[in-house]
């Protein structure tokens, strides 16, 4: 049977990744962790940036919502149910994305980044101004929770995340990533792509352009829930920090990174910047500058990121066959 | 009262120099349509490299009363790192915004380093010598007089930059750049030189600026990033690629968060935001800007 | 019988500057009917007003009976009205089966399917690939619809309209741009394409006057924002008077 190469590359990428705990230090696979998380509310981003061309600077703020839904879960509510979190933070994330994305995808462009970029500091400021519950600078604790109603009470924290909830993270990746393979591939992407490169165009040909972004809006803020969920569930703490803007522009620079116009490219982006910051932090104290000078190289001269580089690299390859 | 009075005269401080930064946005984004989130890095550039001036300055024995002259030069100095970071921009000009956008966050990304790595990751401030200029006292009102001079400053400023655009051959050039990239050039305008120069000045402003504020608060890491958002405010209230909206728009914000301190503590930078997205829902284009996308 | 296509007193000012008054005219099912008249005299606004793009100043426009002033391009494709642009409209990341495509779905009320592979619904791809044969755009169906030439970017500006199953038509000079040995070719094809599609009725906005006078049932001269004649093309092209008015001088051939 013939794989088209995106199914080999899910595949590949599957099994690579289901094979790192056996190989890979405890440290590593802890990184992979936060790892999931961007990658999942990157899939989310994508699909709001890529395929319907509109560039958020506020959509920290939906990993915010998971990450502090998660901590009034666990800590106010006392559930330890990590799927019941995530609905919760889903449910959450597409209730305030609803309003928030009706008032915002009326623009585009410019318009549009600030408006997000408003709307994200907005949130920040009330998780500062309500500290009484929020915990302000200090935020939330997020307690630990049973996955698949199991609490692997045996294994302590870092085995715990190196191990069950590795895989458990995995799955639920690869589940966000089918999801969002069909979205895209949809009658509904179609019309999504179609309003990115014409929204002129597209109304004509009868695509309802503001519904559609505002379907495009809410689904990326649910996305970033789980992301935060995840985030906020391997730090322990839902942190207001998590949701400045230079952080929702940190997501963009992963976005970028990986390549926006491809549909592995932002879990390629989120994998690349979290092991290249990882080695930078490591290596210099002033990664922050290397990490421009990267976004820098990139915007300028590889645009499409390192899957426009690979899928060039594949095609020369392919030319050079006879 | 006077407690209103002093922190209302906060305010118009606090304004005056938004006003600078918001001059420099507007510009550049009036003639290159450029948002640029570097523009609070500007700022802080010109912070610390103002502490450092003046204290080298004070140093080798130059008198206190030259502090508010000095530190117009230091913003001035700082000039020169327009025209290099505008040859990294112009890579991006015909592209999409997006690529605009994020070729400044990632020169955002950049000056954090550069600060921290020439100054360190401490606050940066001057003691009290700004005080050499005295205070005004009216009863319990009083005003240092430095901060005035800088209201005043940014006032000329206001009203040097506006005869500029308007009366002079250049700022007409500027204006028609701004109107129609492609009738300029076609008309035998340089462009190239304009956006350099545009740039150049944008970025002076917003170094002055943030000199002109050390005396009176530290220069810090986070201010770079903090300011973006104070900044932009002020220009979406005011509308986009306007002067007069700068104008306007840092009065609002300057007077607005002074006011929230004294009568709505909890929602002080709240008030901000929620103004920033009334009026990007209400009217897009601002006070004085035009028609929106 | 109801006109497709209707105007009454149709009129709309931009403050002072009155850019189109008292415009009345219909427009019925087998009619190809051609809007022509000098830049400035109105065309615009009244397709745009036609196609429901701008709301009248006075007067009321109404297709299939329905008044359907300032709809909007969405509501309008639905209703079964489309149009197809002077200058060339394209999706430039899209392929031409996925421009096509993209019409279907909305003909096909699929545009609220978040899950089903639109690569395996058979219904769109047959339609897509029925009206890629009429404009013959088949063998470019894969083709990224920035890689094709003008002349194909023009057909697949047309034949996505087409997709959308319309009862009426607008075609907005379709040849422009267009060498004139093609002329003819392209219009009979609109015109065949358009019969294969179902379509009733066509409103045409050109500048030629050949492609005029060979396939118009009527023809409606604007001039200064008011409607000059209203007449078909034997009697139209028999008053010299008009003629003058909407082109200039004719010079002989």
């Amino acid at each position: 049977m013939k794989l088209s190469p995106a199914a080999t590359a899910a595949i590949g990428g599957t099994v690579i990744l289901a094979a790192l705990p056996l190989v890979l230090p405890p440290y590593y696979v802890g990184l992979m962790i936060p790892f999931y998380g961007y990658a999942i509310a990157l899939l989310g981003f994508n699909l709001l940036f890529g395929y319907t061309g509109l560039l958020s600077f506020g959509h920290a703020m939906f990993l915010g919502v998971g990450a502090y839904g998660a901590a009034v879960m666990t800590g106010v509510l006392g559930f330890k149910s990590f799927e019941l979190t995530l609905l919760a933070a889903v449910a959450a994330s597409a209730l305030i994305a609803l309003p928030v994305g009706f008032l915002c995808v009326r623009y585009t462009g410019i318009f549009f980044g600030m408006l997000t970029l408003a709307f994200g500091m907005l949130f920040h400021s009330f998780l500062f101004k309500f500290y009484s519950v929020t915990g302000g600078d200090s935020g939330m604790r997020v307690a630990r929770m049973n996955i698949l109603g199991l609490g692997f009470d045996k294994y302590n924290k870092i085995e715990f995340l190196a191990g069950p909830f590795y895989y458990y993270c995995l799955a639920l990746l690869l589940i966000a990533g089918l999801i969002m393979w069909r979205l895209v591939h949809s009658p509904f992407g179609l019309h999504l792509r179609a309003l990115r490169d014409n929204a002129r165009k597209a109304e004509y040909l009868g695509v309802h352009v503001h519904r559609c972004r505002l379907a495009a809006f809410v689904v990326s803020a649910m996305f970033g829930a789980v992301g935060g969920v995840i985030l906020g569930f391997r730090v322990g703490l839902a942190d207001p920090e998590l949701v400045y803007w230079t952080q929702s522009g940190q997501l963009v620079f992963m976005a970028v990174l990986g390549g926006f116009t491809n549909f592995f490219g932002p879990v390629i982006g989120a994998l690349s910047y979290i092991l290249l910051q990882d080695q930078l932090q490591s290596l210099t104290e002033y990664w922050r500058f290397v990490l421009g000078a990267v976004l820098a190289l990139i915007v300028i001269v590889f645009p499409e990121g390192i899957s426009g580089i690979a899928v060039e690299f594949r095609r020369r390859l392919g030319g050079t066959r006879a | 009262m006077s407690a209103f009075a002093n922190i209302l005269a906060g305010g118009v401080f606090h304004a005056a120099v938004l006003f600078l930064v918001a001059a420099g946005l507007q510009l550049v984004f009036g003639v290159q349509k450029i948002v640029n989130l570097a523009c609070g890095s500007f700022y802080a550039l010109g912070a610390y490299f103002g502490v450092t001036f003046l204290t080298y300055a004070h140093q080798a024995g130059v008198s206190d009363w030259l502090i508010l002259p000095e530190l117009i030069v230091a913003g001035i100095l700082l000039g020169f790192i327009g025209p290099p970071l505008e040859r990294m921009l112009r890579t991006v000009y015909d592209r999409d915004e997006s690529f605009q956008l994020l070729l400044t966050f990632a020169m955002v990304l950049m000056f954090q380093d550069v600060f921290k790595f020439v100054w360190g990751a401490n606050p940066r401030s001057l003691d009290s010598a700004y005080l050499v200029y005295g205070t005004i006292r009216a009863g319990d009102f009083s005003i240092p007089v430095y901060n005035l001079l800088v209201i005043l400053a940014a006032i000329g400023v206001a009203a040097g930059l506006g005869a500029f655009l308007q009366r002079t051959n250049y700022g007409r050039i500027l204006r028609a750049t701004a109107e129609n990239r492609g009738m300029a050039e076609a008309l035998g305008v340089d462009v190239r030189r304009i956006y350099a120069t545009v740039f150049t000045l944008g970025a002076v402003l917003g170094t002055t600026a943030g000199a002109l504020v050390v005396p009176t608060a530290a220069a810090s890491l986070d201010m770079a990033v903090e300011f973006v958002v104070e900044a932009f405010a002020v220009v979406v209230i005011g509308g986009l690629g306007s002067m007069r909206g700068a104008l306007a728009g840092a009065l609002i914000v300057g007077l607005i968060r002074a006011l929230s301190i004294v009568f709505f503590p909890e929602v002080e930078v709240l008030a901000i935001y929620m103004i920033v997205i009334g009026v990007l829902l209400l009217r897009p284009a601002g006070l004085f800007g035009k028609a929106a996308a | 019988m109801t006109p497709l296509l209707e105007t009454r007193g149709l009129g709309k000012a931009y403050g002072p500057f009155r850019a189109l008054e008292n415009v009345t005219m219909t427009v019925n099912e087998q009619e190809l009917v051609s809007v022509v008249g000098p830049n400035g005299a109105g065309k615009t606004t009244l397709v745009n007003l036609l196609t429901g793009l701008l709301k009248p100043s006075e007067g009321e426009v109404r297709f299939m009976g329905a008044d359907i002033a300032g709809i909007g391009p969405v509501a309008l494709a639905e209703r079964g009205l489309a149009r197809a642009f002077q200058l060339i409209q394209i999706f430039p990341k899209l392929t031409t089966a996925e421009t096509i495509a993209a019409a279907v779905v909305s003909r096909q009320n699929k545009r609220w399917r978040l899950f089903s592979s639109l690569s395996a619904d058979g219904e769109v791809n047959a339609r897509v690939r029925e009206v890629a044969d009429i404009f013959g755009l088949t063998h470019r169906l894969d083709t990224v619809t920035a890689a094709l030439s003008q002349g194909e970017k023009k057909l697949l500006d047309v034949a996505s309209a087409f997709a959308l199953d319309p009862k009426v038509i607008l075609l907005d000079e379709p040849t422009s741009g267009v060498a004139t040995a093609d002329k003819h070719g392209i219009m009979q094809t609109l015109i065949a394409a358009a019969k294969q599609a179902g379509v009733k009725a066509i409103v045409l906005v050109e500048h030629d006057m050949d492609l005029v006078a060979a396939y118009s049932s009527r023809i409606i001269a604007l001039s200064a924002g008011q409607v000059l004649a209203d007449l078909p093309p034997d009697r139209f092209f028999s008053d010299p008077h008009l003629i003058e008015t909407v082109i200039g001088k004719r010079r002989g051939h």
